[in-house]
């Protein structure tokens, strides 16, 4: 099984990577979004399968990221745009870390998904009421960035560049959030979520973790925001809401949230869905409403975990397929 | 200017019976069957489409409007009994995680739903002639927001006395402690639970029905009535009627005086408020069936 | 005097549970606590090792007020734990779950359980986390199983093995040897003999198995109702009449 995997990711690997040379721009455009998608969802399978927490306001950290890049663009501020992804990180980190301060407090599952949903939507309400990021219009016509560094530059114009900056970048995080999870910090984290009293006696500070766990994910949820920016060239309040912030949960379950690897099949197949409904306004809230009931009755270990099943390794066949 | 303050704070209370309304079946549902429900908007928001359709835009007799909210309630109880015994039964033994992400499914697909079947327009919606009327005591009071008050503050009584004096009320708490123990008394507690979320849909159903007057039919309607009731939910502390009623209140006057005081940024006070109420007292004011 | 309880008041509510309890124990002791079921023997523990505060009562660590303190806090300070149920990270392997304790008293004592990007751990830590596993009699092939298909006395001693790698320097057990067969109940009595003379640890445990208590304590407590009736060493208490009445009967016998 283990084999059939890394040629399964393997695969998926060089499909992104030679896609300019495979497919036709539209699609091409799509793989763009679908990887900043993989990001994102990674980010918040991080917090759910790993830490034990589900946050149902994600889609804030992702506009944060977003909005502050986009912003930065758009107003032509002479700062490399490498740097700029690294700011918006750092804001979405410290977004998260005030969030999980306040929520951590009582971090019962119920009031901590509904408290997330609730400051979600307060980070959309002050986006509304500011002229600065465009009000419910948002802000678009974003212009593509050009990085220089010392010896070349990136031109992020060229749609070739552009392609294969977004690519490196979600590469790189992607590497960063595995060596996270399989670290001793992320043994932590998984300690936490299965037995956090557990964890409290061998001496685990129980709250840091979470928090720590919170705040990593809000910065990689904001990269994958910021990666937006120049690559779809418009950003709108439709990024911050309920809808944008069940993606993530969507890809995980659906691709099976006790893998690392499950929200990258489950972006795949939502970006599927999200393509064929992208037309017909309330199709898509209608399918992935609809999936999302389905998945968790039906394979709440999704894909990744049916496959496994099937391949009968073990008979294990809790929710999320945690393994 | 004191009259701007007191019309401020009578719409506060107009507004924090409303969020009741919405609020009251959230919190029973989840003191009696433990599932907070994410899609209590959506159904919310159906009852309110349901007695729409049946009104339409004004409804021309009182009768007619208040009839029209109960057959939303039982409409949307029916869909709400369907929906727990197609959902909410199987996900029993699982996360509450799971249970969370399976409603908030629910609410999308209601949605999605509803925005196919009745478009994305908006319809302003008026009330009934027989309420429409307004009173001046120096600052005006419409006569529909006197029923708001009184349809919440009837809500209340009807909820706290059938609870805990009447005979179904005591059952229905039974089962809500301690189902194993209800179960081996004899009672029977899958039918009661059964009744208990018709109960609970039913008033989101009615709360949309009588909401309806109050603003423009959108889909929108459902979200923002959906987050106050939650908060005041949150606040109140998860399953109390009483918690409910005084936290919706609270979030009513908060969201009143804060469009009075800070116009041009509507909607902060009540979060400033959640987080505030959040960090002082996390479990809620009356934390008595939450864990 | 590694641990000095005074006045512990413990209630539910209405309910009181906990009556003024009071205990010493002294570094290197084993120290039994029994009495009948609901006599507030689990609350005690609860108390002393943090999962609930008393409503009033004092607790000192080696001198220190720890009455407060946290759970994860008094972990850090020496405690360690086992639960009447054990629980382990069931999900986990059972190399994985010692390293997780490992990893965390490194971290707590403050050198690194090794840099954040490395995927597996450090060669110490997985060195140290082997030798605890075969220590207890956990051969190596069964280093990758997953816990939670563990047999009960399996479990129980996994849990220990997580327990005693944050190297405490005082053992709370709940009913060690709870739902435990003959033959692994021996077993582990024979590892807390080994286990009390290699390293001289204090132990604080509940337990309702008299003959493993007349092997390990050196003192005992018994309680009932919340208060205590009687305490000393183990053949005082044995012949103690209340405690015969309450609690062991009147045929018991040392075996």
């Amino acid at each position: 099984m283990n084999r059939a995997a890394h040629i399964a990711i393997l695969v998926l690997f060089l499909a992104f990577f030679l896609a300019p040379f495979l497919v036709h721009p539209g699609l091409v455009f799509i793989a763009g979004f679908a990887m900043i998608q993989i990001v994102f969802a990674l980010s918040w399978n991080l917090l759910f399968s790993y830490a034990g927490l589900a946050s149902f306001g994600h889609a804030a950290f992702f506009g944060v990221g977003a909005y502050v890049a986009a912003a930065a663009l758009r107003d032509g501020l002479p700062l490399n745009f490498v740097l700029v992804l690294v700011i918006c990180a750092a804001l979405g980190a410290f977004a998260a870390f005030l969030v999980a301060i306040v929520v951590l407090r009582r971090a019962s599952g119920i009031q901590f998904a509904v408290l997330t949903l609730a400051l979600s939507q307060l980070v959309v309400i002050l986006i509304g009421y500011s002229e600065f990021f465009g009000h419910d219009e948002g802000i678009s016509a974003i212009p593509r960035p050009v990085m220089n560094f010392w010896l070349f530059s990136v031109d992020l114009r060229q749609p070739l560049v552009n392609y294969y900056f977004v690519f490196t970048v979600c590469v790189l995080a992607i590497g960063l959030m595995w060596l996270l999870v399989n670290g001793h910090l992320g043994r932590a984290m998984r300690a936490v979520r299965i037995d956090p009293e557990r964890a409290a006696f061998v001496g685990i500070d129980v709250w840091r973790v979470r928090v720590l766990a919170f705040t990593i994910s809000g910065a990689f949820a904001a990269t994958a925001g910021a990666l937006l920016a120049p690559w779809g060239q418009i950003v709108t309040p439709d990024y911050v809401n309920w809808l944008h912030s069940a993606q993530p949960m969507f890809a995980s379950l659906l691709g099976g949230a006790g893998f690392f690897w499950g929200p990258v099949v489950g972006v795949i197949g939502l970006s599927a869905l999200n393509y064929l409904t992208r037309t017909f306004a309330g199709l898509s809230e209608v399918l992935i409403g609809g999936s999302l009931i389905i998945v968790v009755l039906l394979a709440p270990q999704g894909i990744l975990g049916m496959l496994r099943h099937l391949a009968g390794r073990t008979g294990a066949e809790k929710p999320g397929g945690h393994k | 200017m004191t009259s701007l303050y007191l019309y401020a704070i009578f719409n506060g209370v107009v507004l924090g019976m409303a969020i009741f309304l919405v609020a009251a079946g959230l919190t029973l549902a989840f003191g009696i069957m433990k599932i907070f429900n994410f899609a209590h908007g959506a159904f919310f928001m159906i009852g309110a489409y349901v007695a729409h359709a049946i009104t339409g835009q004004e409804a021309s007799s009182l009768p007619l409007f208040l009839g029209a909210a109960l057959v939303a309630a039982m409409v949307v109880g029916s869909v709400g009994v369907l929906a727990d015994l197609a959902i909410f039964r199987r996900l029993a033994g699982v996360p509450a995680e799971y249970t969370l992400m399976a409603a908030f499914g629910i609410m999308l697909l209601c949605t999605g739903v509803t925005r196919i079947a009745f478009g994305q327009s908006v319809h302003a919606i008026y009330p009934p002639a027989a309420l429409s009327g307004m009173f001046f005591v120096g600052f005006p009071i419409t006569a529909y927001g006197l029923f708001i008050i009184g349809c919440g503050v009837a809500v209340f009584l009807l909820l706290e006395i059938g609870l805990n004096r009447l005979w179904f009320g005591k059952l229905v708490l039974a089962v809500a402690r301690d189902p194993w123990m209800a179960n081996v008394s004899g009672l029977r507690v899958q039918r009661l639970k059964l009744i208990s979320v018709a109960i609970s849909f039913a008033l989101a159903g009615v709360a949309g029905g009588l909401l309806v007057a109050n603003q423009s039919l959108s889909l929108d309607l459902g979200h923002s009535y959906l987050l106050l009731a939650f908060c005041a939910v949150i606040v109140g502390g998860l399953g109390s009627i009483r918690g409910a009623f005084i936290a919706a209140i609270i979030f009513g006057l908060a969201e009143s005086l804060n469009s009075v005081l800070l116009p041009t940024m509507p909607g902060i006070g009540v979060y400033a408020l959640l987080i505030a109420l959040v960090l002082i007292r996390p479990q809620g004011l009356y934390p008595e069936l939450s864990q | 005097m590694i641990l000095d309880a005074q006045g512990i008041e413990m209630s539910y509510g209405a309910l009181k549970v906990l009556h003024g309890v009071s205990l010493r124990v002294a570094e290197g002791e084993t120290f039994a606590i029994i009495g009948p079921n609901g006599a507030g023997k689990t609350t005690l523990f609860k108390v002393l090792t943090g999962e609930r505060m008393p409503s009033a009562g004092t607790i000192k660590y080696r001198g220190e007020d720890v009455t407060r303190m946290p759970a994860y806090k008094r972990a850090r300070l020496g405690f360690g734990r086992t639960f009447q149920v054990a629980r382990v990270f069931s999900e986990l392997d059972l190399k994985t779950n010692v390293v997780i304790s490992i990893e965390s008293r490194l971290r707590y004592s403050g050198r690194s359980p090794g840099p954040w990007w490395r995927w597996t751990p450090s060669q110490e830590v997985r060195a140290e986390a082997e030798e605890i596993l075969s220590r207890f009699g956990f051969p190596q092939h069964r280093w990758g199983d997953e816990a939670q298909y563990l047999s009960h006395g399996d479990r129980k001693r996994l849990e220990f093995c997580v327990a005693l790698a944050t190297n405490p320097n005082i053992l709370m057990l709940d009913e060690p040897t709870a739902g435990m067969s003959p033959s692994d109940r021996r077993e582990m009595t024979k590892l807390l003999s080994l286990l009390k003379a290699d390293t001289g640890i204090t132990i604080i445990m509940t337990e309702h198995d008299m003959d493993i208590i007349f092997e390990l304590a050196d003192r005992l407590m018994v309680l009932n109702y919340g208060e205590v009736i009687a305490a000393g060493d183990p053949e005082a208490v044995r012949d103690d009449p209340t405690v015969r009445k309450v609690y062991l009967g009147q045929g018991h016998q040392h075996a």
